[in-house]
Order: structure tokens, then sequence, then C-alpha cells
């Protein structure tokens, strides 16, 4: 096999990435997120709190409302949590420039947390990043009140996050065992969405065999009021492909795959080690059929991973909407309109274009035709190993389309600013990446080149010995001329006495 | 209900030796050997064939031997087959019940065990066995089948063995010739292990480990189900051949060598001085130190244990209650159970065959542990057969109270 340098700008450096915990129950997700082993990420912690915020773990912190709190929490109000969050948004807004995925984990329903997560979000939004955010809902027995102010900034945050998934408190004890302590369930729910960003982060940033991109994520997840189903299993040695399915559809969040029985679309991604093979993957995705409808679409994607050993893992990633009304909606994928009416973050910015109505008009309808045109090419182009210098920032033409009519603004120069940067910043991903990954037996990051580097050498090795053994002239005796006994690199056909003397 | 004595015939077409025996099940399910045709068998490497003319000469001549001693005239048989390319894997289907069915029905379980024979073999394999090992309700264990009960999953679990179906074939076309029908084919380590444990044992957990002339086939059974089934093309063969390497002993010297001066205990008390044989006229021809002789035929076996072992499924050892049950013609080098034991770490067995009359010598000799259990094998299919025959006959002799 010949190796060749497969452009790593087709990917997204993990640099790129912020994961922002907001309120109390977002710092202790990004706790979580950090002693799961990803803290190399950039967690960004945000809380009105000061004592909690001090406590946390994440490497840059920004206290919500210094003036306005005084250090002490929103209190429940999200109204105080809206006006702290104001304050600090020129702040904010410089920590997530340039970001292209931000995650916002945050807890709905107390002050903090629903007040600012929905204008961080729109933040978020503006600077370009694809959005993606973790929202837990409160426990039933915390109230009407809680819940619907929950349920008040959800509704605000499914406009304008592209990919919104939500966990409910309340099932938080299928996680564990009844008798278990509370900070173990908490643990549980927060490692699960830790799990999640992984996965997320593993897609995106990685490239695979078949690739898959956030273009695909973005399709997978495309409903409104969706409730996210995800699922990751990971498992080794035989029949690991049965096991690793099985441990995904374990997950709470697919109800033992009975869930994913109306998914539309299903987005499966798979990675395993060098020893990956087809046969595995063919019998997974066999296996996979049943639990999903035959008219859903599959998202597919695999990726080979040194690091990964003998294990394979599988990550299932589909949306549903929370009422059954919008399946009639969200039946016709091709038909993106709906979703394209959703009123775009960006047509909110705070300066708009003197010809704001027209443009925004003007901008909805080659909108349209954008995303069609461009959902096809994105999924050829990672495929494609030419030089795309802007393939890079590919999947951000298709969010940034409607930005197009105000190229005057200063946003697209910003974003084609961060090209180089991030040009150069994949140098210094790859060791960083590598040492995080290799911790939780994830996909490991390293470029094609180097996951092609190895089984070369590998190569050369299991030749190497035995040339020095030369076992080549050496006489087989009965077994002459038969095609070898080869179990494990090594000839049963000689003797071990011969064979382990060295 | 009293039955007819059956007459059942196994057949192991194997690397060292090809070997038939006609067995009787009697009408209170007792066996008896009536006789036994054993030739030495050439044409066949590592359990499959190589010259086909060889080896049907040979068999031709096991079956004229196991006619004359039987005095049975042999139309069908049991065939036994292993080699490289056999594998068992284990395979779970599972079947959700459709909503407003809350019991198990027949068509559910069914179900259930068409998606679990559903495993994915490569193209050019064929299914030899698919055994279920047990049932599970919801998670909770069943060992025979829930229909009837309430329950929302039923999972089935199987254990599948698939090989290359070619080679399958041309050993069935080999019997074809003789001429003879096959009853049955069954995968070696699952006939040995009929013979070799009965029901405590696969409760216990049990491995048979039956290292013959040219494969180590062995059969885990753990909680009363078969767990793991598999070959390694490493036999006896290769040992003879390791001490044809290493010391540059002709092979039939090198066999003679091996039989009767080998140790595969790791004991250095055995390995002092050196190893001698002796021609007709009682000079000695051959010497080899035995510390050398011992250690190559150490060194072979220990590897092949390992490698059984390596395939077992993670845990599986430490599950092993009842121990391990070695036969095949190798395992009676002399040392084997200790090796055995220093690589399992378990209670190592030859076993003894229960309730099996007639020619005592040869039933009790390893060698033909395989041709026995698929006398035992036939039994047990024969009496799974007879269920639901035996309901017709029984409506038929409410009707005709008269005849056999």
């Amino acid at each position: 096999m010949i190796p060749y340098a497969r452009d790593p700008q087709q990917t997204i450096p993990s640099s790129t990435v912020k994961i922002i915990g907001l309120g109390g129950a977002g710092s202790n997700m990004l706790e979580r997120i950090a002693l799961d082993g990803m803290e190399d990420a950039e967690l960004l912690g945000l809380n009105t709190d000061a004592r909690t915020l001090s406590t946390c773990l994440a490497r840059e912190k920004i206290q919500l409302g210094s003036n306005l709190t005084r250090g002490l929490g929103a209190g429940g109000d999200p109204g105080l949590g809206h006006q702290a969050v104001l304050e600090v948004e020129s702040e904010i807004r410089s920590s997530i420039r340039g970001r292209k995925i931000v995650f916002i984990c945050v807890g709905l329903g107390g002050g903090t947390g629903s007040g600012a997560a929905p204008i961080i979000t729109r933040i978020a939004r503006e600077e370009g990043a694809f959005v993606v955010v973790f929202a837990t809902m409160p426990f039933a027995f915390e109230g009407l009140r809680r819940r619907e102010q929950a349920e008040t900034a959800l509704n605000e945050l499914a406009v304008l996050a592209n990919a919104l998934v939500t966990f409910d408190n309340n099932r938080m004890g299928e996680l564990v065992l009844a008798k278990q302590g509370i900070h173990e369930a908490f643990t549980a729910a927060d490692h699960m969405i830790g799990e999640a960003i992984k996965a997320v982060l593993r897609l995106v940033i990685r490239p695979g065999i078949i690739n898959v991109g956030l273009d695909e994520l973005m399709s997978a997840l495309r409903t409104n009021r969706s409730r996210c189903l995800f699922g990751s299993g990971i498992a080794n040695g035989k029949d690991r492909a049965a096991k690793a399915l099985k441990n995904a559809l374990n997950s709470p969040l697919l109800d033992q795959g009975s869930l994913l029985k109306t998914a539309q679309t299903v987005l499966v991604h798979l990675s395993g080690g060098p020893d990956l093979t087809l046969f595995e993957i063919e019998l997974l995705m066999q296996r996979l059929q049943k639990f999903v409808p035959d008219d859903a679409q599959i998202l597919f994607g695999a990726a080979i991973d040194q690091g990964m050993g003998d294990s394979l893992s599988i990550t299932l990633i589909s949306a549903l909407p929370e009422d059954s009304l919008a399946t009639s909606q969200r039946a016709s994928l091709s038909h993106q309109a709906p979703e394209n009416l959703i009123p775009d973050p960006i047509d909110e910015l705070p300066s708009p274009q003197p010809r704001k109505a027209s443009a925004t008009r003007d901008a909805v309808a080659p909108e349209t035709n954008h995303d069609a045109e461009a959902l096809p090419l994105f999924s050829t182009e990672p495929e494609t190993p030419k030089s795309g210098k802007h393939v890079a920032s590919f999947t951000f033409t298709a969010d940034e389309s409607a930005s197009e009519t105000m190229m005057d603004e200063p946003e697209p120069a910003a974003m084609f600013e961060d090209k180089p940067e991030s040009e150069a910043l994949d140098a210094s991903i790859t060791p960083l990446d590598s040492a995080s990954s290799s911790e939780v037996l994830l996909e490991m990051p390293v470029a094609p080149v180097d996951a092609e580097h190895p089984k070369l050498k590998l190569g050369i090795k299991s030749s190497g010995p035995q040339a020095e053994l030369s076992l080549d002239s050496l006489n087989r005796g009965r077994f002459e001329g038969e095609t070898p006994n080869v179990f494990e690199g090594e000839d049963l056909d000689l003797p071990p006495f011969l064979r382990k003397k060295k | 209900m009293a039955r007819r004595t059956q007459i059942h015939v196994g057949l192991e077409i194997g690397t060292s030796k090809t070997c038939m025996v006609v067995g009787e099940i009697k009408a209170d399910s007792a066996v008896k050997i009536l006789g036994i045709g054993v030739t030495k068998t050439a044409g066949i490497r590592k359990g499959e064939i190589y010259d086909f003319a060889q080896a049907r000469a040979c068999l031709k001549d096991a079956l004229a031997k196991a006619e004359d001693a039987s005095n049975v005239q042999i139309g069908s048989v049991y065939l036994a087959v292993t080699g490289a390319h056999l594998q068992g894997v284990n395979n779970c289907g599972t079947y959700r019940l459709p909503d407003g069915e809350p019991v198990v029905a027949t068509e559910h379980v069914e179900e259930a065990r068409n998606i679990a024979r559903e495993v994915l073999i490569p193209r050019d394999h064929a299914f030899l066995h698919s055994i279920v090992r047990n049932y599970r309700l919801d998670g909770l264990e069943h060992s025979t089948s829930p229909v009837g009960l309430f329950g929302k999953t039923v999972e089935a679990d199987f254990h599948i063995v698939h090989g290359i179906a070619t080679r399958i074939q041309n050993s069935i076309k080999l019997v074809r010739e003789m001429p003879l029908e096959v009853d049955e084919i069954v995968f070696s380590p699952i006939a040995t292990a009929q013979m070799a444990l009965d029901r405590e044992h696969r409760e216990g957990g049990a491995l048979v480990i039956d290292i013959g002339g040219g494969t180590t086939d062995y059969a885990l059974y753990l909680n009363g189900a078969i767990a793991a089934s598999g070959c390694i093309p490493v036999g006896g063969d290769h040992v003879t051949n390791d001490i044809h390497l290493v010391t540059g002993l002709p092979f039939s010297k090198a066999d003679r060598l091996k039989i009767m001066e080998g140790d595969a205990s790791s004991d250095l008390a055995r390995s002092v001085g050196i190893a001698k044989l002796t021609d007709d006229r009682g000079f000695a021809e051959v010497e080899v130190e035995r510390s050398i002789l011992n250690e190559v035929i150490r060194q072979r076996l220990e590897e092949t244990l390992k490698l059984v072992r390596a395939r077992l499924p993670a845990g599986a050892v430490e599950q092993i209650g009842s121990g391990i049950f070695l036969t095949g013609g190798t395992s009676l080098m002399r040392g084997f159970s200790e090796l055995a034991f220093d690589v399992f770490g378990r209670d190592i067995y030859r076993p003894e065959p229960p309730e099996v009359s007639g020619v005592q010598a040869s039933f009790k000799d390893p060698h033909y542990a395989t041709a026995i259990g698929l006398i035992r094998y036939a039994q047990i299919l024969e009496t799974e057969r007879a269920g639901p025959a035996g309901m017709f006959k029984k409506l038929g002799r409410m009707i005709w109270p008269f005849g056999k």
C-alpha cells in the first residue's frame, strides 16, 4: 500500500472547539468532562456564583454579573441571569471568537442556566460557530415553576442552537441502580453527556476511511424541538461488533434501540484498530438494520485508529421530534424549507444592515438553494484528498450562507482570518490529542499519514525477525511445501523448540 | 416407550487413522459396541484430505474391517469432520414481541432462533451446527424454550459451527463413494464431548481437548451448554516432525522415540540421561539426550495448549469447575496431564466412557473417543427426532392397539 498524505485541512483541529459549562449544573458537567480525560479541550466556565466558579476545573473562567449579583448566584431568577450575561458579553464574545464548534452544557430551570444560555448560544452563533447545546431538564419534584422556566429557555435554545440534546433528570434513575448514591447518579448523567461530546468531536475532528463530518451530523440532527438519540458503545475481543452495538443500544437515550424505530436519519460512526474488518462492519450494520426503519437514511462513517488496539467503538446519533406531530414535518427531509425559516441568529444581529428587510428576504431564497446544492457537495468533498485550503471552512459556508449578503460585516473577514491560524494549529494538535485519547481509549486523532505509517512498519517488523531466524531456509520436514500454518504471526509447522530458542 | 434396538455407525477420518465404530443402542438406551474397524490413514493432513484416492482406499479398508468385526451391513454413517477452517461462534438472537402480545408464542421463539442463525459467515462457508445454548426472557435466563411465559424480549443464544463448504462436501463425497450414506455431519470435538462428558460435567463447566494426529479440537461447556469449540491444526504429527527436525532422525524412528520415550512434563528428573531405541537384535540404534527430546515435545504441546487457552472466551478457564478432559492419541503422552495442569491450573481427566458395553479394551482407548462419541450423538439425535413421531404412534395405538 502506498501511503499518501491526506489533507489535514479536511478536519477541524480540536483547538477550535470550545466547551462551555454554564451555571452550577454546567460546571459539574464540565468537571466530569475534564476528569474523563478531555483536559486538553478548551473549557470555559461561566457562572454568577463566584464561589462555585472558583472551584471549577476549567482553565478559563468568566464571572457573570459581578456588579449585578456581587458574586452571588442568580437565585433561580432567569431575568437576573439574562442581565448578568449581558454585562460580560464582549468578554464571552472574544473568548468564543474563531471557534468552529461550541458545546454549551447547561442545567435548565435555574437562574443562570435558563437566563444566560440563549444569549450565549446566540453569541456563539454570531461568532460563526456550530453550536451544540446539552441541556438537562429539572426533576419533576423541583416544581412547576422551575419546569416552566426550563421549558421557556429550551424553546429559545431549540431555535438558536444548531443541535440541542436534552436529558431529562427524571430519567437519571435509569442510569444507576436504586441503591446507588446520588453523586453516582449525577456522575453517570454527566459522564453520558461527556461521552456525547466526545463522540461528536471524534466524528467531526478525525478523518475516517469513510468520512462523516459536520454536514452529516447536521442532517442527522435536523429536527426542530427534537430529542437527540445518542448511544455509544465500545467492546473488544471476540464478537466485539455485536457487543459494541449492544453497549451502544444500552444507552438510556435509546431505550434498547426501540426509539430508533421511528428515526428518519441515523448517523453511525465506527472506529476500530487496524484489524477492523469489513466483515465486522457488515455484521454490525446488518444487526443495526433490525433497529432502524427500512427507509431510514443511514449516514455511515468509519475510521481506523491505531490507539484503539483490538477494540471497536460505535456511535449512534439520531434525533426524534418530541411530539409526533413533527414527524410528518420531518418526513420529507429533502424539503428544508421549514428549517431555513427558523429565524437565523444572524438575522438578529445587533447591528443590522440598512436594507435589512430586503436583505433577509433575499437571504432566505438563495439559502434554500444553497443548502440543497451544498449538501451533496459536502459529502463528496471530504473524500477527495485534494489540496483543499478552502475545504477547511467548508462546513461553515452553509451556516453562513446568509452572511453572504452582509459581506461588509466584519464577521466573514474574521472567518477568513482564522484559516491560516487553524492551519498552523494543525501541526500542534496531534501530540496534544493523542495524549488525551490514549487515556480514554477513543479514536486517535492522528492524521491518516500517521495512521498508515505504523502499518507499514509492522509489515517490515514481522518479516524482520523471520529473516534473522532464517526460517525460510529451515526444513519443514513432513509439512514441506504446504501452505504455512500461520497463527498470530508464527508458523505452527516449525518446532517451537527452534522458534522460541532464538 | 420401548423401541427396537438401533444400530448406528460412527466414522472418523482422522489424520493418523480412519476409525469406524458400529454401535448398537439397546431399548434401554445403553450403547453396545459391536465392532470397530481401524486402519492407518494416508492422504489426510491436519484433518483435511489432500490425497483423495489414498483416503478412499483407507476408508474402504476400515469399512471392510468394521463390517467383518460387527457382522453388520453398513449403509449409512455419522461422519465427524475437523480442520482449521471450522469455527465455532456464539450468536444471540433478540426478538421484541409486537405490542399487544404479552405472552411468548412459538413463532416468537422461532423468530429469535432465526435471527440468531443469521450470523454473517464468509461467503464460502456453510453451517455445520447451530446448537441452542439457552434462552433469555427479558434478561432472565431460561434453559428451555420460554413459550407461554409473559415477557417483552426473547433472546436465544446459539453456538454456530461453520466451515468451508467445499471441504465439507469433499468429506461427504469420500464417504458416498464407498458407497455409504451420511446421516449427519458432526464437528469432531462436539462428538467427542458427547462421550467424554456427562450432564454434571457440563453443568460444572468442562473443557474437552482432543489432541489427535493432525489437529487439536476443543469444546468448552459452561453451565450445561456449549460455549466454544474450534480446531487448531497442530497435533501429534507435529511432535514427530519437531523431533525429526531437531534431531535429524527419520520419521519412523522419531515417531517410535516419541511414543516409547517421550515425556511432556517439565519434571527435570525425567529428563536425565539418554533415550535409546534398540533394534531387533538389542543394539542401540538411536540415542538422543532426554533433555532435548523432552524439551522439544514439551514446548510443542505447551504451545498447543496455550493456543487453545487463548482461543477460549475471556474468563472461561476460571469457570471450568469439572475439569479438563483430554482425549485423542497424543493425550497418551507421558506427563501430558502434568503439562495440561501447568497450563490451565484445572483438574485434568482422561475420560472413562460410561454405560458402554462390548469390546472393552477398545473404547477405553482415547483413540476411539470421537467415533464412539458419534454413536452417542446419534442416540441423542434419535431421541430428539422420535419425540413427535411417538405422539403419532400413540394416537395410532389408540385406534389399533396391536402390532409393534
